[in-house]
């Protein structure tokens, strides 16, 4: 386990909100993605999938708890950790006013990627995510097909071994959310150890290798399609899911207090 | 900085989105560079025109009063000669009217003129005659009163050229009558006086200019300056992109400096178009401006300028982002900016001041300091130690506020909108958080309150301005944030040997507060009238001394220590050690006591008496104290003691004496609860 690259073990976050008082957004979650592998976090809205993979992007800090990016402690090294990965999530936008080789320009030198090697990266990009013809049109100026491809490259423009993404088909026609899955699953046959949030069922069935099931904060069962069948004696996994989230223990929900949404994240 | 670094990275973006965007570039630099050439035109055509006005305009003027006849008789002499129709060159026209003041009211006229015999003068009612100083060398002449109405310029300039007139015409008749009665020599010849203006053009012009260029220069940098801010972190947040941003592996540091940078280049370009523009425009002579604006503008003064305006440039782009960073969307940056424009207008109009010298105290508030200092340049009169340390001051303001931009990129309620730990849960942990915030809106309600309330009796103002609003502030606090008021207000008993060192300090801290006050003469010198008035206000005559100890020794002794010593020290505890402790609620205290000749000294007593009050636990013996000073402040004053004659000797014992009674508290002492432990990491 401990040469996966990404861990995380009792990580936990609080808010605190008017109505709910203390909510325990995330709550002793422990989880592991390695190289070439798709782990898909799988919960309702307010599960905490988006608390949880914000921590690990260091930009909130955990209330307890630890976790790794490639190694790097996400509170002691939160640059080297950032450095390490790229993250995507519907609520991350672009740039209007500039192009979208400028978009990738200015990512790929913001994460510190080789300054010798920028344009042929960025020319590459453009190539592979067939932005050729918008290359030096306005991101304001694209269609959201477009934008999303645009945004995905600059997530991967400095080439990192760790993806994460939140949520990424949220507002996607079906066309666009079948080439995003795609792209997707072609990043992990580079290698790259992606994190992939979703309360869309079919959608972790068709992408993540592994699922981790996460409810009030909690990470009730991980495993692959067939672990988790076998565990429950279900099949498809939108029961198991039913299954896992009734079966969850009362004290958890009463810990949480409230659930539905949950503040920090576009859940 | 090496190219591609992520501050240029950030930087070059923030720069090529402002070129970009039609409307910011608009607001940011073409408008300001359109926008001073248009003042200075438009100033010299006012000027121009006004000139032109006052001297071609003729006044409509009537005369009246009990002995009109009188008047009537200078009106030949006032108009010019005995043709009183209105005509070319002709300054007044004489009008009759019935009311002269109601045509005054109407705007038929511009100015009357009254005479009285001393009789009629005698008969009128004193409410009337209240404020005409008439001394014994007037007695028996005739007494002309010229009235007019301030609102409207005509009136306001007739009443002037009527009153040099009435001068002129008095000059006249005097010489007359000294002919007449055989005077030899023509009394104009007598003694001939002339005076000379020894400034040059340019320094009269520098100095009129340099009162009025900060404030423009900052005015602008803010206009252009507060479009790139509101985007660079409000709006970002706004579409989402501070995330995107916040995932990269730029350090947050480097972010805002990025940012920083930006804002500055736009605010400097501004700064340094302007300049330019003053070179341009009024240098090489291409604008006749008026002639508060026709000062010669080398390069190396525009240089000096430039170089000169930097900490400002910082410290304004540094306060934008700030406000941007707090801002949660560019809806509600755009709403804070409108007091911070008018926030960081204000110290740029300290130039304005009359005689306000760069050696002041003014050298230690940022921007206001440079302010200054850019007149006096403009001037030529340069005091490099003085503007080197104002330079400093304005650089430091400029570093702390960034470096308050950076935490808040590290504050995830601000990032995310979602309530910390503190405001979540408020009562104490909350106070803690936002006691310095709240005495910043307490400091400027007391201010308002100081200085706008309609009260004439001193007593009365007393009681409301410190016994009330003392009292009523830290009640406020206490049931905001659900404090326990025994903490909150120290209110613990302490132990018995501390009020041997109160009686011993109380004495010996006033003795050494004067010597405090006579230091800071030597930076800030107070001129003896301000001091003597000050105390003549507190003094008034006829008022017992029981209500003056009362006023001015028990009730702020009481009502004071509750706020300063009480919720202020009590919310600071844990964020500073001791001796920050001492400094920082000392100098809130004196900024409280808003006269600034009385704030290092106030500002010394309320350091000692948060000694006192770490020292023994409790907030009683800092009231006893801070009474038992006032009321000796008081008495000394009651029986007029030169204190600048006690000499240095009585400041030196009273240092020792004072050493002493701290030291008698520090053998009786019972540490102040709950304090910042002294080994902990400052937070953040």
């Amino acid at each position: 386990m401990s040469d996966q690259p990404v861990r995380a073990e009792g990580l936990t976050k609080f808010f605190y909100d008017e109505s709910r008082g203390e909510i325990r957004a995330v709550d002793g979650v422990d989880l592991g993605c390695s190289r070439g592998e798709i782990l898909g976090l799988l919960g309702a809205n307010g599960a905490g999938k988006t608390t949880t993979l914000r921590m690990l992007c260091t930009v909130l800090e955990p209330t307890a708890g630890q976790a790794w990016v490639m190694g790097h402690e996400v509170r002691a090294e939160p640059e080297r950790v950032r450095e390490k990965l790229g993250f995507y999530s519907a609520s991350t936008a672009l740039y209007p006013k500039i192009t979208p080789r400028e978009t990738l320009r200015f990512f790929a030198r913001i994460n510190r990627y080789p300054g010798a090697r920028v344009e042929a990266r960025v020319d590459d990009l453009i190539q592979r995510f067939g932005l050729a013809d918008y290359a030096d049109s306005r991101v304001e100026k694209l269609s959201t097909g477009m934008k999303q491809k645009v945004s995905i490259a600059r997530t991967v423009v400095h080439d990192p071994p760790v993806l994460i993404f939140d949520e990424p088909t949220v507002g996607l026609d079906v066309l666009n959310a079948i080439e995003l899955r795609d792209i997707i699953a072609g990043l992990r046959d580079h290698g790259k150890a992606i994190l992939f949030s979703t309360h869309i069922m079919s959608e972790a069935e068709q992408l993540c290798d592994r699922i981790a099931i996460i409810h009030h904060g909690r990470i009730l069962a991980t495993g692959t399609l067939d672990e988790l069948r076998d565990e429950t004696g279900l099949h498809y996994l939108e029961q198991i899911f039913v299954h896992y989230a009734q079966t969850a223990p009362v004290a958890m929900a009463d810990a949480s207090r409230g659930g539905g949404r949950l503040a920090g994240g576009p859940e | 900085m090496r190219p591609g670094s992520p501050v240029l990275t950030v930087f070059g973006l923030e720069i090529r989105s402002l070129i970009r965007d039609v409307r910011t570039l608009l607001m940011s630099v073409v408008l300001p560079v359109i926008l001073l050439p248009l003042v200075l035109l438009a100033s010299a055509r006012m000027e121009g025109r006004q000139a032109e006005r006052v001297e071609s305009r003729t006044y409509r003027l009537a005369i009246t009063g009990p002995d009109s006849a009188f008047a009537t008789g200078l009106a030949a002499d006032l108009v010019g000669g005995a043709d009183l129709e209105e005509g070319a060159g002709r300054r007044f026209w004489m009008v009759d009217v019935a009311e002269p003041r109601l045509a005054l009211d109407d705007g038929v006229l511009d100015v009357y003129l009254e005479a009285f015999s001393p009789d009629a003068w005698g008969a009128l009612d004193p409410a009337d005659t209240a404020g005409v100083g008439l001394g014994p060398e007037h007695e028996g002449a005739m007494i002309l009163r010229i009235r007019y109405h301030s609102s409207r310029t005509g009136s306001r300039n007739a009443a002037s050229m009527l009153q040099e007139r009435l001068v002129e015409v008095r000059a006249e008749r005097r010489d007359s009558i000294l002919v007449h009665a055989g005077f030899t020599v023509p009394p104009q010849l007598v003694g001939a006086v002339d005076t000379v203006n020894v400034a040059s053009a340019d320094e009269v012009a520098g100095a009129r200019l340099g009162r009025f260029l900060s404030l423009i220069l900052v005015g602008l940098m803010l206009l252009g300056g507060s479009a790139v801010a509101t985007d660079a972190l409000a709006g970002e947040k706004e579409r989402g992109t501070l995330l995107t941003l916040l995932t990269t592996s730029a350090t947050r540091t480097e972010i805002i400096t990025g940012k920083l940078l930006a804002i500055m280049a736009v605010a400097l370009g501004i700064a340094l178009i302007q300049v330019l523009n003053l070179w341009f425009f009024l240098g090489l002579g291409l604008i006749e401006p008026g002639s508060g604006f026709a000062v010669t503008v080398s390069p190396a003064l525009a240089l000096g300028l430039v170089v000169l305006y930097l900490p400002v440039v910082a410290l304004t782009g540094g306060v934008l982002i700030l406000t941007s960073a707090y801002a949660r969307s560019y809806k509600e940056a755009q709403l804070y900016l409108t007091p911070v424009l008018f926030g960081m207008a204000i110290p740029t109009l300290a130039p304005i001041m009359p005689d306000l010298s760069l050696q002041s105290a003014i050298v230690v508030v940022p921007i206001a300091n440079l302010a200054v200092a850019a007149r006096d340049v403009l001037v030529g009169q340069v005091h490099l130690p003085a503007l080197a340390a104002a330079w400093l001051v304005t650089a430091g303001a400029a570093a702390w506020v960034t470096d308050r931009s950076v935490r808040a990129l590290h504050d995830e309620e601000l990032i995310t909108g979602d309530p910390s730990r503190e405001s979540f849960l408020g009562g104490p942990d909350l106070f803690r958080k936002r006691v310095l915030r709240w005495f910043l809106v307490f400091w400027a309600v007391a201010l308002l309150l100081q200085f706008n309330l309609p009260i004439r009796d001193v007593r009365l103002a007393v009681l409301v301005n410190v016994g009330l609003v003392f009292v009523v502030f830290p009640l406020i606090v206490i049931r905001r944030f659900q404090l326990d008021p025994r903490k909150a207000l120290a209110l613990r008993a302490p132990r018995p040997g501390v009020w041997l060192g109160v009686l011993i300090g109380a004495p010996a801290a006033l003795l050494t507060g004067l010597g405090v006050f006579e230091l800071t003469q030597y930076v800030l010198p107070v001129p003896a009238e301000m001091v003597e008035g000050f105390g003549q206000g507190l003094l008034p005559e006829g008022v017992p001394a029981w209500q003056l100890i009362l006023l001015l020794a028990i009730v702020p002794g009481i009502a004071e220590e509750l706020t300063f010593r009480g919720v202020l020290l009590h919310g600071l505890r844990r964020r500073f050690g001791p001796l920050g402790l001492a400094i920082v609620v000392g100098l809130i205290f004196g900024f409280f006591h808003f006269q600034l000749f009385r704030i290092p000294v106030t500002a010394f007593l309320g350091a000692v008496l948060t000694g006192v009050t770490l020292l023994s636990g409790s907030i009683f013996p800092a009231m006893a104290w801070h009474a038992l000073n006032n009321g000796l402040a008081l008495f000394l004053a009651t029986i007029d003691v030169d204190v600048e004659a006690l000499g240095w000797w009585w400041t030196a014992g009273a240092v020792l004496l004072l050493g002493l009674a701290f030291a008698i508290i520090w053998w009786n002492r019972t540490p102040y609860p709950d304090m910042k432990p002294a080994n902990r990491e400052r937070p953040g």
